[in-house]
């Protein structure tokens, strides 16, 4: 009978499945799960078991301006890219397809360039001796080199460059989806631009911006390519700081603890993204 | 003469080379009720978009009261609009929609709540300030769109085929509402529709766009009796077309030779007779009469299909050179009685009834 | 209005100017890379004093770089293989499956995206010493995997997302058997989803730095981490000319990418 073979088959593509995701199930559970969890534990057993690791890292003022350190550059770099990238994101958005293709050509070929290809190049064009200096000097804006590398006021540029891109594609999409007849609706109502703006545009793009600058400010808060190279080694940030203790000082214990207040920060925050401003959900 | 209410006047609107509007110009009366009727691409919307000034238009003026509006941005023309799709403000409720022009022209607290009550009792949505408009029907957040444009009492009201969203039931439903709203506010609507059946039902007068140009305007019976153009014609109603020759014109009435030999005499002829005298003979289906009994001034014809439509039955026939001529006649009509597939019948029709397009 | 570009009014040249500066902004330092690496100036002076091709004589002399790059591709090339055919697998089960917990396994999957890079490098450094992996191609392989395989999840998933599977199931009733069906219908259907999920995988694994320096011994390095610890000791110019060809080689494959979507929609 026809009926039978065809639910037949509904059952073929339909069951449970469970045997395709071992492969990527027995992956992370090894290679995921099983590392990131012993080095948390290491955080609270070595060198003894105890919280002293935590004490230390929570009692120090020196790591205290490392958690200062990654706090400021993360929200100013998000806060940056909000402003900067809400508006081009908005233009982008509207204009028309021929030069909005040029733009996000530019967009994507930046944010696909290699990591340290971009860092490099920033760190050339900051430095004392760089183009940025000898053009401000050129223009007699300032008199000696402004110091831009090796300090946070670079670490901030190199990550704003890496993070735009971040803030400006998903809310370009954000923004198209609004229906433009809204705004013009809003503006027959009586609305003036700045109106429209902030009673209209704004709160409907504001779930779009939130989600944008948490995931961000997380991003900031983890990074440690760029802060490495053009922080220098006096204005270390948390991923760094994770790094060093196992790189050069083999201290594990304090390793895992800097890592497990990196991980409990990023997770809260991506927890509340997932929860409250989840683009999939439409809201 | 006293100056016009709404004055369009010769708008054009190209975009490069297309030319979306030719030369649109018309007055309105306060209070009408304005509908423009056309297929899309006949520059219908453009017109309305220009009146709302999301469009600048290429020439023309639009006088409100005798001052121009063009200079006025939209959100300064207190212009009220109904849009396609619903357009209602997604983040606030129905209440802060409605409130939402009020409150833009800082009114008072109290004044915003009870016109915002007595805008939703117009539309008949009293009680649901506090829902959000996704979780509402769409005919509801139409009324919604409807209150909001209302509010603030604007002196004109544009609509921008504000029911195509919604299916064939509720949109009956809505027009009733529409046309209850515009006899109780007395407001001044502007209509965009393709559908001739909504434009009959509401507008006092109709502006039949073709081609980015008005090709007449005037009340349904008047579009419908006396077409100014085939595409009116075509337009409004159900029509048959058959080639024809003008033989002879005068003072508006035309001689024509239909090619199979008959000729029909004083069919009002509209536009001017080329040289070759080719013309199209318009025949409305409920004019024309059938008979079985060869008329030696009718039209010979074959029919080919009968179907019952209620209270009217359609008699689908065609001429031995093959064009479609559709009768409708009265449910019984002792002509039809029996009538079969392939029988020959004769057409007749008053010359009085009948246009001629050359 | 504020949505349609012709009504914007004074914003527009406000906020064109500000694109315009953006764009500049972003994309100034690839320019400058490029056009330094043909710099004659030991100390990346802008302009040069004169043009040379002295840096790629350099770069291509140094075997250790060309060397680096191999690994990288090699690493790259495996990752990409596996993380398609496991995320494919993966992308099918969730999709498809009807097992408890697939909505918890679609997040865990994803994690390591979203993780620090640096907790996940330091957490599998200790192990692969402990394993006695460190510093090898396999403990590369893995630690890329693991942030490769989201993308490939994501990726196809999406695709799986657009396929109506009753085209699979009339494959079968077609006399397919359900392998036989995802290979000669469901596969080539999601092939962009596939494409996409290979050139991400390998993007994600060709550029990898925070992992790769943990995973690298001095004689297994990528070529991100050859850069890295050139770049520790000094700014020089090498390293814009490996820039460049890594700029040219993005290029390429943003090139590739925009004529497959092109001949996908012809």
């Amino acid at each position: 009978m026809p009926v039978t073979l065809a639910t037949d088959t509904v059952k073929i593509t339909r069951e449970r499945k469970f045997g395709y995701v071992v492969p990527a199930l027995l992956l992370i559970v090894f290679f995921f799960i099983v590392p990131v969890t012993m080095l948390l534990l290491r955080s609270v057993l070595e060198p003894v078991p105890g919280m002293q690791n935590y004490a230390a890292l929570l009692g120090s003022t020196t790591y205290l301006r490392v958690f200062l350190n990654t706090f400021l550059v993360a929200g100013v770099v998000t806060i940056v890219s909000i402003f900067v990238g809400y508006p081009v994101a908005w233009l982008l958005a509207i204009m028309p397809e021929k030069w909005s293709r040029i733009v996000l050509a530019i967009i994507i070929l930046s944010m696909w360039t290699n990591l340290l290809a971009r860092t490099y190049a920033w760190m050339v064009l900051l430095q004392r001796t760089g183009v940025i200096n000898k053009t401000l000097m050129a223009l007699g804006l300032i008199d000696k080199p402004l110091a831009l590398v090796n300090n946070l006021v670079g670490v901030t540029i190199g990550m704003t460059y890496i993070m735009l891109p971040f803030v400006i594609l998903p809310l370009m999409g954000v923004i198209r989806s609004i229906d433009p007849a809204i705004l013009r609706a809003a503006a027959l109502c009586g609305a003036g631009k700045l109106q429209c703006f902030l009673r209209v545009l704004l709160p409907l793009s504001l779930p779009g911006i939130v989600a944008g600058a948490l995931m961000v400010f997380v991003m900031s808060l983890g990074y440690f390519v760029t802060p490495a190279l053009l922080g220098g080694t006096s204005n270390m940030m948390l991923a760094e700081l994770v790094a060093q203790f196992v790189q050069s000082l083999v201290n594990w214990g304090m390793g895992g603890a800097a890592a497990l207040v990196l991980l409990v920060v990023t997770l809260t925050l991506y927890a509340i993204q997932l929860r409250y401003f989840n683009p999939a959900r439409g809201k | 003469m006293t100056e016009p209410f709404l004055s369009i006047r010769g708008i054009r609107k190209s975009y490069g080379p297309v030319t979306a509007v030719k030369n649109v110009s018309m007055d309105i009366a306060e209070g009408e009720f304005m509908t423009f009727l056309g297929p899309s691409g006949s520059g219908k919307s453009t017109t309305l978009y220009v009146l709302a000034g999301f469009q600048d238009p290429s020439g023309g003026d639009i006088l409100l009261k005798g001052r121009s509006l063009l200079s006025t941005p939209s959100h300064k023309r207190n212009i009220g609009m109904v849009f396609q799709r619903y357009t209602l403000f997604p983040h606030l409720t129905v209440g802060e929609n409605v409130a939402f022009p009020l409150r833009i022209r800082r009114r008072p607290q109290a004044e915003i709540a009870e016109r915002v009550k007595a805008a939703l009792k117009l539309v008949r949505l009293e009680g649901f300030e506090d829902r959000m408009p996704a979780l509402m029907s769409g005919g509801q957040q139409q009324r919604v769109a409807l209150a909001r444009a209302l509010v603030y009492n604007p002196p004109v009201l544009l609509m921008d085929e504000p029911l195509s969203a919604l299916d064939k039931k509720l949109r009956e439903e809505i027009q009733f509402e529409i046309r209850r709203i515009h006899r109780e506010t007395g407001v001044t609507i502007l209509y965009v529709t393709h559908d001739q059946e909504e434009a009959l039902r509401l507008s006092d007068r109709i502006a039949v766009f073709s081609q980015g140009e008005v090709d007449q305007i005037g009340t349904g019976p008047e579009l419908y009796a006396n077409p100014a153009t085939r595409f009116v014609a075509g337009f409004i109603g159900d029509s048959n077309f058959l080639d024809a020759t003008v033989v002879a014109s005068d003072a508006g009435k035309a001689k024509l030779s239909l090619g199979d030999g008959s000729v029909v005499e004083g069919v009002p002829l509209h536009g001017t007779s080329t040289a070759s005298g080719k013309a199209s003979l318009m025949l409305r289906p409920e004019r024309l009469s059938l008979s079985r009994a060869a008329v030696p001034s009718g039209i010979a014809v074959t029919v080919r299909d009968i179907t019952f439509l209620g209270n009217n039955v359609e008699v689908s026939t065609a001429t031995p050179a093959g064009v479609d001529l559709a009768v409708r006649l009265p449910f019984g009509h002792e002509a039809i009685s029996n009538l079969a597939r392939g029988e020959d019948a004769w057409l007749t029709f008053d010359t009085a009834s009948a246009h001629a397009f050359a | 209005m504020l949505l349609d570009f012709d009504k914007l009014g004074g914003l527009k040249p406000l906020l064109t100017v500000l694109v315009v500066v953006v764009c500049i902004f972003l994309i100034l330092p690839i320019v400058f890379i490029a056009a330094l690496s043909f710099g004659s100036s030991q100390w990346l002076i802008f302009p040069p004093p004169s043009w040379t091709f002295k840096w790629y004589q350099d770069l291509f002399a140094d075997p250790r770089w060309l060397f680096s790059a191999l690994t990288s591709l090699k690493i790259a090339g495996i990752v990409t293989v596996l993380s398609v055919v496991i995320g494919f697998l993966a992308a099918l089960g969730l999709n498809r499956g009807s097992f408890v917990g697939r909505d918890f396994l679609r997040a865990l999957f994803l994690t390591p995206m979203i993780l620090p890079v640096v907790v996940l490098a330091v957490a599998l450094y200790a192990l692969f010493l402990k394993l006695g992996l460190a510093g090898t191609t396999i403990a590369f392989v893995i630690a890329h995997l693991l942030i490769a395989l989201p993308f490939s999840i994501i990726s196809i998933g999406n695709a799986l997302d657009g396929f109506d599977r009753s085209i699979e199931e009339a494959a079968i009733l077609c006399g397919a058997s359900p392998w036989e069906a995802r290979l000669r219908v469901t596969v080539p259907a999601v092939s962009h989803g596939i494409f996409a999920a290979a050139v991400f995988s390998f993007l994600a694994s060709w550029d990898e730095v925070v992992l790769a320096i943990f995973m690298a011994s001095p004689t297994l390095q990528t070529l991100p981490v050859k850069i890295w610890t050139t770049l520790r000791q000094d700014l020089t110019p090498v390293i814009a000319a490996a820039s460049t060809l890594l700029i040219a080689f993005t290029i390429l494959l943003m090139i590739v990418a925009a004529l497959f979507r092109k001949g996908r929609k012809a």
